[in-house]
This record gives structure tokens, sequence and C-alpha cells, in this order.
């Protein structure tokens, strides 16, 4: 029977596996094969084909416009969601709150400095769910609606786009942490690092090649138009802005398309498509209602905001999502205030150079001339 | 970590710079396991704590299975072992997967029972690492090796950070005798390494992600019918993706296993050239399909007894290989498959082997379309989410839908035409060298060519850090 010392002895030597000497395997002698090549050379020669080519390509796209700015990425939002402290206001939905507010203006005015959160070409549902959901958040969210994004159903780019930040800031590993640090400095100081306009695979999308009939073409999205800083705050670049600048005239006719409902999918009957998406806009409303219902509870604020555009845009806009159809219903049934533009002189008067949103200039007086009326909405 | 992130490049940087600087052996294990846990712990850093007991548990029951006297005692270690390592990655892995069946097959016989959905969270390349660690104790109980007396050497043998998280399933007996003493840094070995890593992440990155993945994504995502054309073109490009995907992952791993001095062997070679299905399986996933050979296979009698009794082993091995990939009964069925492929070629090759035909060059031609064409098929199920998309998919690779929708657009269709052409034609020139014998025989000027080319392209993608394919498995 084994004593009580030698268990003792037994366990010391536990710890002492990890320090052990090295084990007494033979050495096996697989190796992989080296090329036989004069690799210091070549690894030289490699090193400086690619900084030539990368110094060349960061030089044409400078030369074209671009300039260095944060890409919009889940990482980067999920940076700033991490901001979102109980009581703080909260800006959320597509990008027309992204560039038409000034956080500068709104800090000055409402007495806290917003928390951006809205994002390009998404929806606003996931992102209000989130906050709803968030027992600790009681603060005030700024809703943007553009009624297309807004009651975009499951499945589609909007919702997409909104449910994978919420997620990733669910999820976000330290490494997806670590990383976005790491590419902030750089996207700040290299202008061809843009995520949605200057990689491969946008570069092979605007080759000019011919398809089928029916073949399934994603709309374009607009070029690099908008720098975004460090807490999100976006402003449309001064190219944008000009009067009748090829790039806004550009931007205009992507616009157009973008906004202009897809044709029902062959596969389902006319009307079996419409009442499935009537159900779904129904389902949003809900949903909205429910989540506003919840943050009111805990005694949190919302005000929905219609934000100006201009042009055809707007004419598309006014014809296919009528005010009466989204606007109202969405005010109606959360029982919320709403900010119409359109209803205010002050703030109707401005006009968005490629239609969808202000120049960085006219974002900060809108944002002043908004404050009383968010006051009012908000009753602070 | 991902290696197609920023993180990944300082990290490696960091510690491919600490470790040629330090001198002593034991001082750079002790630091490759650090690191190896720092890699992982970024995931999740519970889950660490995890890799740790179960490497610890199977360290000391190899132990216990090499001292132990009689062979009985030595089965029961074993058992242990197995159990222990099985059933970790039966919880997490299947415990849900277990629970809905078991609630299908009591409500056949109609009893109603709602089991609780476990909110279980799948711990990254747990099905590697569980086979790198379970090898040891299975090698050790073969006979074939001999137990390690350095926990920190075994440890590292099963985290090290290049194979840990999707492959290759290193086992414990090609990598501990690399501990034993110290590699040398030599230029060649780790600038080829770099090398390695530069076509990994470009097949990732640049052909997997930017010129397949949306294609494939698109067609298994489309709700309607699809034309024979599309449905083929998107099938095709899965199987490119997933090449790529997880060819580029293993080649990176290799790469940087070279950096850092240590060999890792080949996981993939050329399998898009594979001429029946017993060649597809020694050159796709080399170190799975091994790993399932001599542990399971083998033990089951191997080709050693009666052809049916063979036939079924094939089976049963290929479907424990498809549950492996997922706990899903789409990934049963491709495992079944792939099963059915190899009996099937086995009857085959027992009629035709010795005519004179069956060796010929139209007749490999034929054979190496056939095998692509069936592995594409059995791809269906392994992409599909479930099997009404898998029913859609073959319907419409196999004319179903005449009338059904044509959704690719030129380009897509382009860039999985010539990404599979010039994918097979690499897997054809090349299925009986290897990439080493390749880039001897080729020009300087071509390979620093084909380097700086690739190395641009990853830089052009910007890399969005989409996740390895493999590493859900």
């Amino acid at each position: 029977m084994p004593s009580s010392t030698s268990n003792f002895k037994r366990k010391l030597r536990l710890p002492r596996l990890f320090f052990a000497k090295p084990s007494e395997i033979i050495p096996r002698d697989y190796e992989r094969p080296i090329p036989p090549l004069p690799w210091r050379g070549l690894t030289v020669v490699v090193a400086l084909i690619v900084i030539a080519a990368a110094s060349a390509w960061e030089f044409y796209c400078r030369s074209i416009g671009y300039r260095p700015t944060l890409n919009d990425n889940e990482d980067l939002w999920t940076m700033t969601r991490r901001s979102v402290k109980p009581e703080s206001i909260v800006i959320i939905g597509d990008s027309r709150a992204w560039f038409d507010l000034d956080l500068d203006e709104l800090q000055k005015g409402l007495g806290k400095r917003p928390v951006q959160l809205a994002m390009g070409g998404s929806c606003a549902y996931p992102v209000l769910a989130d906050l709803a959901n968030d027992e600790s958040f009681h603060g005030t969210i700024i809703c943007s609606v553009v009624p297309r994004m807004f009651v975009a159903p499951p499945g589609t780019p909007p919702m997409e786009r909104g449910e994978k930040a919420v997620r990733r800031s669910h999820t976000q590993t330290l490494a997806q942490r670590a990383s976005q640090y790491l590419a902030m400095p750089l996207e700040e100081h290299v202008a061809f690092l843009k995520q949605e306009d200057l990689t491969l695979d946008d570069l092979l999308k605007r080759l000019p090649i011919s398809n089928r009939p029916y073949a399934q073409v994603s709309p374009r999205l607009p070029p690099y138009f908008g720098t975004l800083d460090r807490e999100r705050r976006a402003r449309m670049i001064e190219e944008c802005a000009w009067p009748g600048s090829e790039l806004q005239k550009r931007i205009q006719q992507i616009w157009l398309p973008l906004f202009t409902p897809p044709p029902p999918p062959t596969y389902i009957p006319k009307e079996e498509f419409g009442k499935k998406i009537g159900a779904a806009i129904e389902a949003r409303f809900h949903d909205v209602a429910t989540a506003v219902e919840k943050l009111r509870a805990r005694g949190g604020k919302i005000v929905f905001v219609r934000f100006p555009e201009s042009g055809e845009l707007k004419k598309l806009e006014d014809r296919e999502t009528p005010r009466a159809g989204i606007w109202d219903q969405v005010i109606k049934k959360t029982g919320a205030p709403g900010i119409y533009y359109e209803d205010y002189p002050e703030l109707s008067g401005f006009n968005c150079p490629e239609w969808s949103h202000l120049s960085a200039g006219d974002s900060v007086e809108f944002s002043k001339r908004l404050i009383p009326h968010l006051r009012k909405a908000l009753q602070l | 970590m991902l290696f197609n992130s920023l993180t990944f490049v300082v990290f490696f940087a960091v510690v491919v710079s600490v470790y040629w600087s330090m001198r002593s052996w034991n001082a750079r294990k002790y630091f490759l396991v650090v690191a190896s846990y720092v890699f992982y712990g970024a995931w999740n850093p519970p889950f660490a704590a995890l890799l740790f007991s179960t490497t610890a548990m199977d360290f000391w029951l190899g132990r216990r299975i090499a001292t132990a006297k009689g062979r009985r005692s030595r089965r029961v270690w074993l058992v242990g072992s197995v159990c222990m390592n099985l059933s970790m990655l039966g919880f997490f892995k299947y415990g849900n997967f277990l629970l809905q069946n078991f609630q299908w097959l009591l409500s056949r016989i109609g009893i109603i029972y709602q089991p609780p959905h476990l909110d279980i969270l799948l711990p990254v390349g747990i099905s590697f690492y569980t086979f790198h660690s379970l090898s040891y104790t299975l090698d050790i109980y073969r006979g074939v090796l001999q137990p390690t007396k350095s926990l920190r050497d075994f440890v590292l043998a099963v985290s090290f950070f290049p194979q840990l998280v999707a492959g290759p399933i290193v086992r414990a007996g090609d990598f501990l005798p690399q501990l034993v003493t110290p590699p040398g840094l030599r230029a060649g070995q780790f600038l080829w390494g770099l090398l390695l890593m530069t076509l990994g992440l470009f097949e990732k990155i640049v052909l997997a992600d930017t010129m397949l993945s949306g294609s494939a994504d698109r067609i298994f995502g489309y709700a309607g019918p699809l034309v024979a054309l599309d449905s083929w073109l998107g099938v095709m490009a899965f199987a490119g993706q997933i090449f790529f995907d997880f060819a580029g992952y293993s080649t990176c791993a290799i790469g940087a296993a070279l950096c850092l001095g240590f060999h890792l062997k080949d996981n993939f070679r050329f399998p898009y050239a594979a001429i029946g299905f017993s060649d597809f399986w020694r050159r796709w996933h080399i170190s799975l399909s091994t790993f399932l050979r001599d542990y399971l296979y083998i033990p089951l009698g191997g080709n050693q007894v009666r052809p049916v009794r063979a036939g079924t082993n094939l089976v049963i091995v290929m479907f424990l290989g498809g549950l492996w990939h997922g706990a899903a009964w789409t990934f049963v069925v491709w495992g079944l498959l792939h099963g059915s492929y190899l009996v099937i070629e086995r009857v085959i090759r027992g009629l035709f082997e010795n005519k004179e035909w069956a060796n010929n060059l139209a007749t490999r031609l034929l054979g190496g379309f056939a095998t692509y064409i069936a592995v594409c098929v059995a791809w269906v199920f392994f992409r599909a989410s479930d099997f009404t998309i898998a029913a859609r998919m073959l319907d419409g690779m196999f004319g179903g839908h005449a009338h059904g929708d044509a959704i690719l657009t030129t380009r897509e269709m382009l860039q999985i035409a010539l990404v599979t052409a010039g994918m097979i034609l690499v897997h054809w020139s090349l299925r009986d060298s290897n990439i080493e014998t390749a880039v001897t025989r080729l020009p300087r000027w071509v390979v620093t060519a084909a380097w700086a080319l690739m190395a641009c392209a990853i830089i052009l993608t910007q890399g969005n850090s989409n996740a390895f394919i493999y590493f859900q498995f």
C-alpha cells in the first residue's frame, strides 16, 4: 500500500513533468525539400517589386481623388458600440444620419456627445432591437428613416449589414479587436485601402462585360465620396459637393437603380410576393413598436427623423415610398415623436449635392437647426 | 487568430523574431507553447483551458498505456483516452444534433419530448486538436511511439499554432521527434516558408474568397429553380472554393512551421487530378484520410477481409469521416456518397484493372473527369445547409429546371471557368510531382514574378478576414 509520503512525492512530480528534460525519442529524418534557389536575392527583388507596385497604386489612387480614411466595418462599429453608456444619446439608421449629423453641434445643443451607430446602406431595426434588448441602456435614440431601408425584409443586404454588425459586437474576439486597432492607423495613411471600392473584387466588377438577359446583376454601390473618423462621423468630400462635379453626377445615377424596387423573383407569383412583402412590412412595424415599447419601459427615449433628399432621388422616393405609406405608420404604431424635414422650412431648404446626403458644411448647419426640434421631441 | 488578419501578421513577426533570437532550445519551446496558447486564446480564452486539460489527460493516459502490464489494462487506458476525447467532441460538436435526433426518434413512436436547446459554443478547431492528441495515445497503444517524458513537448505537439485549428492533423509521432534537437535558422527554409505562406494566403483570399465564394453563395442561396449551367457552375465554384480555402490554410500552416524550423507533411496533393476515389482520398485532406485509415479502417480489418466486409468497412469509415465534418445529416450523406464511390470503384477495378485499355491515356482522362464530376455531385451535400437545397441543386444540375433562372453574370461565369480550368490544369500537370520540384524547374524570374504577383493581389484584395471554411469543423 503506498504511503502518504509517496503520494505526496508523486504529486510533486506532476509540475516537474512540464519542466522535464527532452524526451528520448529518436529524431526522425522527415524533412520537406527546399527548392535550391538563391532565396535572399529573390526575396529582395520580390520585396522591391511589391513596394514599387503598392506605391504606384497608392499614387494613382490619390491622383484620381482618393484620400486616406477609415473603412466602415463591423469591427469599427463594435468599437463605437462599446462606447455606449446607459444614458448615451445614440444615432442609428442609414447613411443619412451618418453624413447629415454633426457630433460637435449635437453635443453643444443636447449637452452630451452622441454615439454614431448609423451605417451606410443599413436597416435601423437590428441596432434598435439590440439597444432595446440591452437592459443597461436607457438613453436616447435618434433614428433615421429611409423607408426602403427601414422596412428591408430579413435576408436583404440592409438587414444583413445591421445584423452582422450587431452579431460582431456580441462575438468579437480579441484577435478581431486587435486587427481593428492595427488597421486604423494604416487606413488613416493609405488611400487605396477602401474595402468597398478599391478591392480586387470591386475592380473586377467594373469590367465592361455584357450579361445574359436575365442575369441578376447587383446594383453598383457608390464610389468613395466621404471620409470617416474614429467616432464614425462621416463627411462628404469636397469634390462630391462641387456643383456639377463628375463624381456627383456618377453617384446620382447610382442612387436611382439602388432605390428602385427590384422585380419580384420569377419563382413566386407576383400576388404572392406582394403579400409576402406586405406581411414582412407589417411584421417590421410590429417589431419596431415592440422594441420602442421595451426601451420606453426602462425610461429610454426615441425620435424618428427623416433627413433631406433632393432631385430625381426625392421624386423616386416620394413615388415609391410615399410618406403616408411607411413614415406615418412608423410614427403611428410606435407613438414616438417624428421629425420630417419637409414639415419645417428651416430644415427643408437644404440641397443634397448627390441627391441623398448633405455636404460636410451643410451637415453642421442642418444639425444646428435640427437641435431645437430634437429637444422639443425628446422633451429635453 | 486568422492567418489572413493583421493581428496574425504582427503576431507572427513577433513570434519569429523572438523565437530565433533565443539561444536555449528549451526556452524556445516554452515560448512556442505560450505563443500557441495566445494564438488559440485570442478566439476565446476559456477554451485554452479546455485544450490544456485534454492535452494533459492524454499525456497522462499515454504514460499509463505505456507502463500498463497486461494487454487488457493497456486497452482500458486507451478506451479511457478515446472516450475522453470523443465525449468532449461529442458534447461540444454533436450535443444539439444528438438531442434533435433523439427527439425525432421519440416522436416517431408517439412520445412528445421537447429537449432544451443547449447553448453550446463550439471551441474552434476541436475536431483537429482532439485528433492531434488522440493520435498520441493510439500510437503508444499500437507500439509505434514511446511516450514523451516532457509534458511541455506534448503540449507543444498538440497546440503548435500553425496546425492547431484547421490542420493538417499532425500526429504526435511526426512532431515529437522534431522537438528533440533544435533546428537551425536557414535562410532558404525560412524564405521558402514565407513563399508558401504567400501562396496559401493567395489561394484563400484571392482565389477562394474573391474569385469563387460569391458565386457559390449566390447559387446555393438562391431560392428558385436554376438552369443546369448555373447549377453546375455554382457547384464547380464551391469545389474550387473549398479546395483553395482548405489547401490554402494547410499551405500557410506548412509555411509558418517551416519559418520556425518544423516540417509538416503535405495535406493536399493536387486532388482534382485524381483518377478514381481511392486516388482522390490519397490526395485530399491526406492527414484525415490517413488518420481514418490507420486508426479505423485497418483495425476494422481493412482490405484483408472478405470483399463485402471490406466494402462495409469503407462505408463505415466514410460515414464517420462525413460526421467528423459537421453535426448534420447532409455531411453524413456526403460521407456515405464517398463510401459508395469507393465501393463501386473497387468493384470496377476488380473487373477491369487488368484490361489493356483500362490504363491508356483516354481511359485515364475519362476516369479523371468522371471522378471530378462525382466529387462535385458529393460537394452539393457538403455545401447545402439542408436536403431541400441539395435536392433543388441536383435537380438543376441534371436538367430538371430547363426553364429555370440563369442568374450568374458573365463576369462570374468567366471567373469560375478560368479559375477552375487553371486549377485542373495545374493539378494534372503536377499530379505525379510536388510543388518543390515544380518551383525548382521554373525559371527564377517566373518564381520571382509569381511571388510578387501573389503578394500584390493579396494587398489589392485588402483581406476582409473571412474565416476559413474548415474552422467550423
